[in-house]
């Protein structure tokens, strides 16, 4: 099994090295078909794992070697398949392996499609040093590793030039890897805290040990710690108010945007809570700010999917609103629901963004949903894969969202925070109107793109092949609730509903329903005859608010980036050059400006010499003289 | 009675002619007058002295201090003649080519 | 071969002199193997270095003045060991990599007895040893600036040696005073650093002399704000200069003080370790966002370089073995890093004759590989892990939480800040539409440059990896100064915060 766990991790990082070999060639298609097999051991090997565990219902731990070891910290490359572990790596390599065969149909005609592949990979293996790792240490390798490979592929198309906000809100890819790398960066900082305050606490940043070691500490360190990590969380799912990176990073390839974007990259906060579950299940506190904040961040993003007019912007938006259905869910307590709705989500998701991929290759890479419609005659697969995703995302039984959404739902409601449920019940409403607005603008009503000159086609068919596994699994991971529920709880605390909500379980289950299928019917009839534009509503201020996605981008960069920018020139051209350098060279100039003075003693006439040698002859005379006296 | 104090002042009188002499005068011989004569003024202390303490010391040093003096009047009347031959004159205004 | 050290103080030297004798055309070639041998020998070095061994090694003792005290005592320990194999590696690739056309020769012959200077700071043992080749470092670099710099290169030379040979000044009088001291407890004279060790000073003595070396090695750092003559120095020096410049003479002022201010004077260190984390904090913040606001691409690496000091210092304040073996292993990581950062500046500016940013862009298209090891470089400097940077940062960050948590946030920011001034000049340089026409026909890497480049991307990926084999011998000397400055320490308070690492159970399990 040893040899599984390190096939499962490796293959991807040869995959990612094979790639890299050729990265500064022409487009080699083995490349892509090397990869995509070596990731397909990967999931094969990870299959396994998890049927291993699932029937054995223990643990493997190996240890590769030692990382760092100084003073009384030690570090080792340790991993573990555990429950948790072994579900993440299931879905990663399962949507890794689906992007990787898609991306050879998608990148066909790049430049650099090999560079493509070996970012795409490392990516994958950094991913998975981060699900296995057996310590705090290694989750933050591939916590940083997936940073820089999502920097990378964000600015994959890296020559395009900078633009002003209003013609594209992400200014350009190079601005929007940068701008996701710095955000990330702050977060991380709060994790790398939360290390620390780990490791001076329990002297080792094991998760075994640190777990054992939690019943001993005090309150406000716990506190402290989770209170660390879970900003390092919000950085990397992009929680209020770290989330504008998301969006602007839907400058990258579409495959990065299904697989980094949505499926996996995203969802590490959630992991991290998940995994430290028993740090968060001692602070009531901070769990109930992150149920809290997750709610929010549900609705907050759905409410700017609803106006958005740029697809993959909305899915983008979409993936935002249910990581904060799944930070409510762990928030609560209900890990293994968050989890679950984690895997879910990843598979549908995925899906969604892939099939968003089909319709941009099929439009040249036009994103704008209102100069679409229409698209169902030519792209029938691409509108059942989507239309299937959808009503998965929308929560409509028996798809998978279903299960899990309304799982959580639930959970708010058992947990007697109702404020909290009736954010989310009516942001399930919003979730089911606007993915149905974009999927009806996009392929029902009038055959606007026609007008743009555009000539739609389907694509490649082992690409539609390839994104059946998601699909299928976006009909039927539903029906696993039970099972995974089971497997997982192995490791993760139970949760139950208690008696009152099971009785009211199918009212709350048919009030949930009743929002998405409101959702869906009020866009059914907007959008599928066609778009018709409401000028009044897009004038008024609200409607403004949402496009423009409540000016936080805008705020940020008025009183961060141009403030900080600012600041540092004045710290240079005032601060450091006019005052410090010139304080140095004042002093240098203060003893050259002396010599300069005393200069003028040197006439070169002998006669006065012997003056100024007379005045120092009485000067030192006065001063032994004087000196002499008071000594005396 | 011609005591220890009325040499010593005729020793300071002397040394002060030397040095308003050394501070005043302009002709690099006249210097040397002056110079000379701040050097007798010393000699003339140190045998007074060397009297008064009945230590030989003083005036063996007088004579060193004369010896010294007749050899640096030796060399610097050298110096003096080689310097009027170049310049045609003495005047130290007009030698000041070591200006900073 | 007991006396290794000798020979790897004054082998280059010698060769150095024997240079001049050496034709115009092969001067460059015989550089390289000069700094060949040299590298190879300082690997044997530390082939032979006994890792389990905390004290020093290797050690070479002969009386110079014994009336004074004064000998040639030469030694290694963890600490100093990797300096002196990182001064001969980033030598050797200095030399190799160069692309100086004029003066080869004495370019050469002047990298020799830089070289000689550097090794010797690094391995003497005796105060008066050590400053010799410290103050005899400072000629050979006034001369690399001043002969092949830029346009300001005499006002860079000079401000450069009068400000730290001023610092040096003050530390030899704390020097000549310590010797004083120790005369007059013991009623013999003794400059050997391992003697003065053994003094135990009164508190206000140990702040006095705390001073005295503090500007000495503050100035060389540099600490904020004495940092003022690194950008000059850096903006005139040639690729070289900047190059070891960045890479080792920084390292001496940081590694003065471990070798001296903090074994010496405990008490002192602990009473201070608020002042310097706030200069230190400073350095860190400030001067990465002088370094953003730059639009030279080379004094935005020599900013970096201040600010990636200011770690080292914290982390070297930290009083934790943690702490104290972070900053050294960034030493090390921070000199093959900015070394290298210095070689890419370099290599674009041979090309195109300016290191202004707005010249440049979307150079990763027409130069891949060098955007690669660039981008490579840029991560190892902005700490990520499995690169050399994140080992020392992050050991430094947990060591000095210890001390102080608002203190260990506020440094930590360099984690952000850092990525702020690097991703800007790579989006700046490599990134968005090839603009300006000379650039499009820029060559890539040639292979002489890509294999100077080659074995510090090894190192850094390799270090990054399994620092293993470098992190433990520092580490067990660090221990060692550690119980020791413990045990030396005559208040409670540096007692107390001084923390002499134990062997947990669980370390013994793992090893």
């Amino acid at each position: 099994m040893e040899k599984l766990v390190y096939i499962a991790l490796f293959a991807p990082l040869v995959s990612s090295l094979f790639a890299a070999l050729f990265g500064m060639m022409p487009k080699k298609q083995f490349v892509g078909v090397v990869t995509s097999i070596l990731l397909g051991i990967s999931f094969v090997a990870s299959a396994i794992l998890a049927h291993y565990v699932y029937t054995t219902e223990e643990a493997i731990k190996v240890t590769l070697m030692d990382w760092i070891g100084a003073g009384d910290l030690h570090i080792p490359f340790g991993f573990v398949v555990d429950q948790v572990s072994v579900t993440m790596m299931t879905v990663v390599t399962l949507v890794s392996t689906v992007v990787h065969v898609y991306s050879n149909g998608y990148m066909d005609h790049d430049k650099s499609f090999n560079r493509f592949f070996s970012y795409l990979s490392a990516f994958v293996f950094s991913m998975m040093v981060l699900v296995m790792s057996d310590n705090f240490a290694g989750l933050f390798i591939g916590w940083e590793g997936v940073g820089v490979c999502s920097w990378l592929l964000i600015g994959f198309w890296y020559h395009k030039p900078d633009v002003s906000r209003e013609e594209n809100p992400s200014i350009s890819p190079s601005w929007a890897a940068n701008e996701a790398f710095i955000m990330n960066r702050i977060a991380d900082l709060g994790m790398l805290v939360g290390l620390f305050i780990v490791y001076w606490n329990t002297g080792s940043l094991q998760y075994d040990e640190v777990f054992a070691q939690l019943p001993h500490l005090s309150g406000s360190v716990l506190n402290a710690a989770a209170l660390a990590l879970f900003i390092g969380a919000m950085g990397k799912s992009a929680q209020f108010p770290l989330h504008t990176w998301l969006t602007d990073a839907m400058e990258g390839p579409t495959p990065v945007s299904a697989l980094i974007h949505a499926a996996t990259m995203v969802t590490a906060g959630v992991f991290l809570v998940i995994r430290a579950n028993p740090l968060f299940s001692m602070t009531p506190e901070i769990s109930y700010f992150i149920a809290v904040l997750g709610t929010f961040v549900a609705f907050f993003a759905a409410s700017m999917a609803l106006v958005n007019r740029d697809l993959k912007r909305i899915i983008a938006f979409s993936t935002l609103s249910q990581l904060g259905y799944m930070f409510a869910a762990a928030g609560l307590g209900a890990y293994w629901i968050a989890l679950f709705h984690l895997a879910a989500h990843a598979f549908f998701k995925a899906l969604l963004f892939l099939g968003a991929g089909n319709v941009m290759h099929a439009m040249d890479d036009e994103l704008d949903i209102f100069k679409m419609g229409g698209l169902k005659k030519v792209m029938k697969w691409t509108y059942l894969y989507m239309g299937l995703a959808s009503l998965a995302l929308a929560g409509i039984p028996p798809f998978a969202g279903f299960f899990s959404k309304d799982a959580i739902i639930e959970t708010a409601f058992n947990e007697g925070t109702y404020i909290l449920w009736a954010i989310l019940v009516v942001t399930a409403g919003m979730t089911a109107f606007y993915s149905f607005r974009q999927v009806f603008l996009t392929f029902e009503g009038d055959e606007r793109y026609k007008k743009y000159g555009f000539h739609p086609h389907e694509v490649y068919r082992y690409v539609l092949i390839a994104m059946s596994p998601l699909a299928i699994l976006a009909v039927i991971a539903g029906f696993f609730k039970g099972s995974f529920e089971a497997f997982v709880t192995e490791l993760l605390p139970e949760y139950h509903m208690s008696e009152h909500t099971h009785h009211l379980a199918w009212l709350l289950g048919l009030v949930v329903l009743a929002f998405a299928v409101g959702g869906i019917v009020l866009a059914y009839k907007k959008y599928a005859k066609g778009l018709k534009r409401d000028e009044a509503l897009e004038a008024t201020w609200y409607y403004k608010l949402l496009a423009n996605q409540y000016y936080i981008p805008n705020l940020y960069e008025e009183f961060i980036s141009k403030p900080y920018a600012m600041i540092s020139d004045i710290f240079w051209n005032r601060v450091d050059m006019k005052i410090v350098d010139a304080t140095v060279d004042g002093i240098a100039k203060f003893l050259y400006g002396t010599g300069d003075g005393a200069r003028r003693m040197q006439t070169g006439n002998l006669s006065n010499y012997l003056n100024w040698m007379a005045v120092g002859a009485v000067l030192l005379l006065a001063v032994a003289a004087i000196s002499a006296a008071i000594i005396g | 009675m011609i005591g220890l104090s009325h040499y010593l002042i005729v020793s300071a009188v002397l040394f002060s002619i030397g040095l308003i002499g050394v501070l005043r005068r302009r002709n690099l011989l006249m210097l040397f007058f002056a110079t000379e004569v701040m050097l007798n003024a010393v000699n003339i202390a140190f045998a007074a002295i060397s009297h008064f303490y009945g230590d030989l010391t003083g005036q063996m040093f007088a004579f060193f201090v004369i010896a010294i003096a007749a050899s640096e009047v030796a060399v610097g009347l050298g110096i003096l003649i080689v310097l009027y031959k170049k310049h045609g004159s003495l005047d130290l205004d007009n030698l000041a080519s070591m200006r900073g | 071969m007991d006396n290794i050290l000798s020979v790897l103080v004054f082998l280059p030297a010698l060769a150095g002199l024997l240079g001049f004798v050496v034709n115009k055309e092969s001067a460059r070639a015989y550089g390289i193997t000069v700094a060949a041998i040299e590298f190879l020998l300082s690997l044997w070095l530390w082939v032979s270095f006994d890792t389990n061994n905390a004290g020093m090694q290797f050690v070479e003792l002969i009386p110079l003045i014994p009336d004074f005290g004064v000998s040639y005592y030469l030694g290694v320990d963890g600490i100093s060991l990797f300096l002196v194999v990182m001064t001969t590696l980033m030598t050797l690739i200095g030399i190799a990599s160069m692309s100086i056309t004029e003066n080869v020769k004495n370019m050469v012959v002047t990298l020799l007895f830089l070289e000689m200077t550097m090794v010797g700071v690094f391995v003497a043992l005796d105060a008066i040893v050590f400053y010799l080749f410290w103050e005899l470092s400072l000629v050979p670099m006034l001369y690399i600036v001043g002969a092949w710099g830029g346009p300001l290169r005499v006002y860079a030379a000079i401000k450069f040696f009068l400000y730290t040979f001023m610092g040096s000044l003050v530390m030899l009088v704390g020097m000549l005073f310590v010797a004083y001291i120790y005369h007059n407890v013991t009623g013999v004279w003794s400059f050997a650093i391992t003697d003065w060790y053994a003094l135990v000073l009164p508190i206000d003595y140990q702040l006095w002399l705390f001073a005295a070396f503090f500007l000495g090695f503050a100035i060389k750092v540099p600490m904020f704000p004495f940092h003022t003559w690194l950008p000059y120095a850096h903006g005139q020096a040639p690729t070289i200069g900047s190059v070891i410049l960045a890479a080792v003479l920084l390292k001496m002022g940081t590694y003065g003080f471990v070798r001296f201010s903090l074994p010496m004077f405990p008490d002192a260190s602990v009473m201070m370790i608020t002042p310097i984390a706030v200069l230190s904090i400073i350095m860190v913040i400030y001067t990465a966002m002088v370094a953003y606001a730059q639009k030279d691409m080379k004094q935005v690496i020599a900013y970096s370089s201040v600010s990636h000091m200011g770690i080292i210092m914290i982390g070297m304040f930290a009083m934790n073995a943690e702490g104290i073996s972070g900053s050294v292993f960034q030493m090390l990581s921070h000199g093959i890093v900015s070394g290298a950062l210095f070689m890419l500046v370099g290599v674009i500016y041979d090309r195109r004759h300016t290191k202004l940013m707005s010249e440049f862009g979307g150079l990763a298209a027409i130069m891949p590989k060098y955007a690669l090891i660039f981008g490579i470089m840029l991560m190892a400097s902005v700490g990520l892990p499995l690169t050399i940077g994140f080992v020392g940062e992050f050991l430094v960050l947990v060591g000095f939480y210890e001390v102080s948590p608002v203190m260990t946030i506020l440094a930590g920011t360099s984690i952000i800040v850092g990525a702020v001034y690097m991703l800007s000049v790579y989006k700046k340089s490599f990134f968005g539409p090839v603009t300006k026409e000379e650039n499009k026909t820029l060559k890539d890497l040639t292979p002489k440059e890509l294999w100077s480049f080659i074995p510090l991307v090894a190192i850094v990926v390799w270090l990054g990896v399994y620092p293993k084999p470098v992190l433990q011998p520092i580490d067990n000397s660090v221990k060692a100064m550690l119980a020791f400055m413990d045990e030396k320490a005559i208040t409670q308070e540096a007692k107390d915060i001084i923390k002499v690492p134990h062997v947990s159970a669980h370390a013994r399990e793992v090893k």
